[in-house]
């Protein structure tokens, strides 16, 4: 019931994380960026039978944590919040997929294999996207977004968005607690009540959004977005950007868990 | 100073549902002045302050900061003299640490990050929450949240201060922090409450409004003192100007 004011619902938690300051948190933040969506890109680049070539990526989340020093804890919560979305989409795979391969004696739908690697890249994806945001902020995301020359009003849009998110987690908290003290004993919503209930919520979170904006509005905004820094790139950035991208060229050039040995490949065609 | 005078001239507000918020006010408020305005739940105390903002526009007259009409072109002008802190922190505090949210109006105005960086300090050392700084806005408690929302606002160095019940949902030490602070500034201030005992206290005029009409206006010592007029309004005399409920000792005298 209470799970809403949970800390893992809790986005800002994120920021926090990104006040950090370690050497992943000083790189400037479009370096950042562009390593995230390359290895989105890289993601999703390998086909869906090809689980194995995965792997190499999971070092990329495992260095980033540690260079961070981020806790894994809340990361990883996070990322359990989207797996049932994750789980729902693949889960049908196994059934409808016709064809089979043999695993240690039974034969299994590969329907299994592309379920695991929408299971593994949604993962990866969602992963780094998360490591991007703890370790650098949305505001400063948002100047690097602006620095790619994409239009104000979508960095706009997002930043609100994010802003607005934690907006609707308030109002629905205040509104599950008023619901919960005056029905004891039952749990969760009732579903007559959902409607009502929903209904209030989206009023409420727009009643609030606006105020927000117009407090804004108040002190000068005008639609640009100013975090104030002018941040310069570095050695440490180009190193970073390089190192990540040559690791990037080679998991695709190269089957590296196949080079390391037949172990996993034999096992799976 | 004339080009520091707010004017409202004949305003009238109707929202969009066809309710009439304000009703012909008129009023002038000089450099300097420090104004209350006060009147029950729903008089109109808030839609007043938006209008004089410029977020929202009157249905009918017009309100003059200076010589400068209030209209969609001069906002900036606008917002840079009249400086506003809402009702509720937390619609006023966005930004993930206190310094970034102090530092987004000048920032707005594209001043030079040393100056942000000078404005930001003084304006926080100003509400005494310079050692809170780097802290979320969201992680700070009522009292505190005020404070940074008054310096989010004073940091712009606006003329006049416009305030939407400022000692709302406050306990009493941190009212009377927040009491002090206000009386502390030189700004013209136009505060907005029921609080009446802070009225009392921090305005030397008084604007009562009743059902979006301005039902008196003058000072506050009269007015506040005024019964008949409070009880019509929906109000209660201050308790500084009651006699004393254990003693019976006459009101204090003005
Ligand atoms: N967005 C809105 N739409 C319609 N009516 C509104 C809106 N906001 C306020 N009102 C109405 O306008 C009147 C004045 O509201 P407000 O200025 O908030 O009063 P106060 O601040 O004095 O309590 C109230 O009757 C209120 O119900
Ligand atoms: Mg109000």
């Amino acid at each position: 019931m209470s799970s809403i004011s949970n800390s893992l619902y809790n986005i800002e938690h994120l920021d926090d994380l990104a006040r950090k300051e370690t050497f992943v948190h000083k790189l400037h933040p479009l370096v950042k960026l562009i390593v995230t969506l390359a290895f989105l890109t890289m993601v999703a680049s390998f086909g869906r039978y090809e689980i194995e070539r995965l792997l190499p990526l999971f070092l990329y989340p495992v260095i980033i944590i540690t260079l961070a020093e981020l806790p894994i804890a809340p990361i990883f919560k996070r990322l359990l919040i989207v797996e049932p979305f994750i789980i729902g989409i693949g889960i049908l795979n196994p059934f409808f997929e016709k064809k089979t391969f043999v695993l240690a004696g039974l034969t299994l739908s590969t329907g299994w294999i592309t379920f695991l690697s929408i299971f593994i890249k949604s993962g990866l994806t969602v992963a780094s996207v998360l490591l991007l945001v703890a370790t650098t902020g949305m505001d400063r995301l948002a100047a690097a977004l602006r620095m790619l020359r994409i239009p104000r009003l979508f960095v706009l849009q997002l930043l609100l968005t994010y802003r607005y998110i934690s907006v609707l987690m308030e109002e629905a908290e205040r509104m599950l607690r008023a619901y919960a003290l005056r029905s004891p004993l039952q749990k969760g919503i009732h579903i007559s009540d959902w409607g009502s209930f929903a209904g209030q919520l989206v009023l409420r979170t727009f009643d609030r959004a606006q105020r927000v904006y117009r407090a804004m509005c108040v002190r000068g905004f005008t639609g640009e977005y100013n975090t104030g820094e002018h941040i310069k790139f570095k050695m440490a950035d180009i190193l970073y950007l390089v190192g990540w991208l040559l690791f990037f060229v080679v998991t695709r050039m190269y089957n590296i868990p196949m080079l390391i040995g037949t172990l996993f490949t034999g096992v799976i065609k | 100073m004339s080009h520091h005078k707010l004017e409202v001239k004949n305003l009238s507000f109707t929202y969009p549902d066809g309710h009439k918020a304000i009703n012909e006010m008129s009023f002038i408020i000089h450099h300097g002045e420090s104004v209350g305005i006060v009147g029950e739940n729903g008089a109109g105390k808030s839609t007043l302050l938006l209008l004089l903002m410029g977020v929202l526009f009157p249905s009918q007259g017009e309100v003059m900061v200076g010589d400068v009409h209030v209209t969609k072109k001069t906002l900036p002008l606008i917002r840079q003299r009249l400086g506003m802190v809402f009702q509720d922190p937390d619609d006023q505090l966005f930004m993930t640490t206190v310094y970034d949210d102090v530092a987004f109006g000048p920032r707005n105005y594209r001043l030079d990050e040393k100056e942000v960086e000078n404005r930001v300090m003084q304006s926080l050392d100003m509400v005494g929450i310079s050692h809170l700084k780097d802290r979320a806005p969201y992680k700070l408690s009522g009292g505190e949240k005020r404070a940074a929302a008054i310096a989010t606002v004073l940091s712009m160095q606006p003329d006049v201060l416009i305030m939407d019940e400022p000692t709302s949902s406050l306990d009493p030490k941190s009212r009377r922090r927040v009491m002090e602070l206000l009386k502390g500034f030189e700004h013209t201030k136009i505060i907005t409450s029921h609080d009446l005992d802070m009225v009392f206290e921090i305005c030397k005029r008084t604007i009562v409004i009743k059902a979006g009409k301005i039902a008196a206006d003058g000072l506050t010592s009269e007015i506040l003192a005024d019964e008949e007029l409070m009880d019509a309004c929906g109000l209660e005399v201050p308790l500084a100007l009651q006699s004393c409920p254990v003693c019976g000792s006459k009101k204090k005298n003005i």
